[in-house]
């Protein structure tokens, strides 16, 4: 016989987060108005802090954070010239770069990148909150076996940071130094090699362990609780606002060509992004509760 | 944090409420708009200046409640082709020949700026392509073929085009063309102060969450 957790005693169930991570990818997805995307970046920010367990760091999704929204700004203004404020100018014959760089292009470059940022934040509770097997009983049961290859695939991903830190740190200690792109074979190649390895002794630890031999089984299936129901609720309701007015062919997008404008906003898709913060307060109500 | 998450819900609230409250902020009456050409209950102005400082008006009646700023260029009678763009929607690209050809759009040397008055106010610079243009009665819709450095100035304005008491924006003073006042979206004006208030106040709430939960995890931290 199986027991059910209640979520409210353990958190919100996987499948919630898993609804919840959608809903606002869509959402940040669906727009191009960057007050939007900024609204979704902030809640999706306060519901990661809320739940965030405590030995769990967030220095390397920053910095991946900021990689990605300045590189889509910096390229964008590269590599785009249109737009009539002009900031700077290259010689036009310079291919690619050559022309104005304008205020448009890099306001239009920051949009693309706060969707970037705002789209990582709403999957970051999938790695950093929940556990691979979470992931996993996250996802319906026709899709089992697509969950437990993405959930790898997550893991797989940290494992390749780790054997690289490790196989540098390595190859270090036998006097390497970089020097120049070349001399990175030394520690990529046996990093691929290491992952190679790692994948074939993963394969064979699931296949000993009744991989491809039926459902999954589990101790205990997470319950759902009001706080699942309300947030599943609020984040589907908010994604189908904005998908059906992108349908709909309503002004939700925001493009600064050929001059900067202010995005136009409409109140109850504001309320709808402010909506998506719900999981935060489901944490604060159950530390105000005492649990 | 005790009683933390009753703040955060009643700041929530407020800013939900304050978004709701402002999605019913009514608009700007319609001012009366005497006889005006074309059949229909309701009437829009166009105001197209080229950039030989010319100008065409045409006045345009419609049954709709609200018609696309593309709606109304076509029923106006006046040649246009366009390009769509993504998100932004329909773009003008040529106007009543002007630029007679072209080959990239918006153009190297000038482009059409299309704006917008609703409700009898000043011409606003709009943000979204004339597809995604809502109209009603008594707005006007305005072009105006601009070079593409400098500042994009308003055409004349749509006073008078529907029978009097259109449109209107600032008055040229002597030869120098007026700036664009600051440019709102149309779809949304009357309630844009209030939704960008909201939206403000959202992302405040939302931010000193944030400092708060940082803070509170630095202090967890041994």
């Amino acid at each position: 016989m199986t027991a059910v957790l209640r979520s409210d005693e353990f958190g919100l169930a996987p499948r919630t987060w898993l609804i919840w991570s959608l809903a606002a990818m869509t959402v940040a997805l669906s727009t191009a108005n960057p007050v939007y995307r900024g609204l979704v970046a902030l809640a999706a920010l306060d519901v990661l802090l809320t739940w965030l367990p405590p030995e769990r760091r967030l220095k390397s999704l920053a910095l991946a954070l900021l990689f990605a929204a300045g590189f889509a700004a910096l390229v964008n203004v590269l590599a785009s010239h249109a737009g009539v404020h002009v900031l700077a100018r290259l010689p036009v014959d310079w291919p690619v770069v050559g022309g104005n760089f304008t205020a448009e292009t890099l306001a239009y470059g920051g949009a693309v990148g706060l969707g970037l940022v705002a789209a990582l934040l709403a999957v970051a509770p999938l790695s950093l909150v929940l556990e691979p097997h979470d992931v996993v009983d996250a996802v319906p049961g026709p899709l089992d076996r697509t969950g437990i290859a993405l959930a790898t695939s997550l893991n797989l991903v940290s494992g390749f940071g780790r054997t690289f830190n490790a196989v540098r740190d390595a190859q270090r200690m036998r006097g390497w130094r970089p020097r120049g792109i070349r001399s990175w074979n030394e520690v990529l190649v046996p990093v691929v090699l290491t992952s190679i390895e790692d994948s074939v002794l993963l394969a064979e630890a699931m296949e000993a362990r009744g991989f491809g031999g039926g459902r999954r089984t589990s101790y205990a299936a997470p319950g759902w609780s009001r706080w699942d129901v309300a947030v599943v609720a609020v984040t589907l309701a908010a994604a189908a606002l904005f998908v059906s007015l992108r349908v709909a062919g309503a002004a939700i997008d925001w493009y600064p060509y050929p001059a900067l404008s202010v995005p136009p906003l409409n109140p109850i898709l504001v309320a709808s992004c402010l909506a998506l913060a719900l999981p935060a307060l489901a944490r604060s109500r159950a530390a105000g509760d005492g649990r | 944090m005790p009683g933390l998450g009753r703040r955060i819900a009643v700041a929530a609230t407020l800013a939900v409420g304050l978004a709701v409250a402002a999605s019913v902020v009514p608009a700007p009456g319609s001012p009366l708009v005497a006889s005006c050409a074309g059949a229909g209950p309701n009437h829009a102005a166009l105001v197209v200046e080229h950039g030989s400082g010319s100008v065409v008006t045409r006045c345009v009646a419609f049954d709709a409640a609200s018609v696309t700023g593309e709606q109304l260029l076509d029923s106006s009678g006046v040649a246009w082709s366009g390009q769509t763009f993504g998100g932004f929607g329909e773009a003008v690209c040529a106007m009543d020949e002007e630029p007679a050809q072209y080959v990239s759009c918006p153009g190297k040397d000038g482009y059409w700026a299309v704006f917008v008055a609703t409700g009898g106010g000043e011409w606003q610079l709009s943000p979204v392509g004339i597809s995604s243009l809502k109209l009603g009665d008594g707005d006007a819709e305005g072009f105006r073929y601009v070079p593409v450095s400098g500042d994009t100035a308003p055409p004349q304005p749509a006073a008078g085009v529907c029978g009097g008491a259109a449109a209107s924006s600032p008055a040229r003073a002597g030869a120098a063309a007026p700036t664009a006042s600051t440019p709102q979206s149309p779809a949304q004006s009357g309630g844009i102060d209030a939704a960008m208030l909201a939206a403000a106040l959202a992302a405040v709430v939302l931010a000193g969450l944030a400092v708060v939960r940082l803070s509170a995890a630095r202090r967890r931290a041994p």
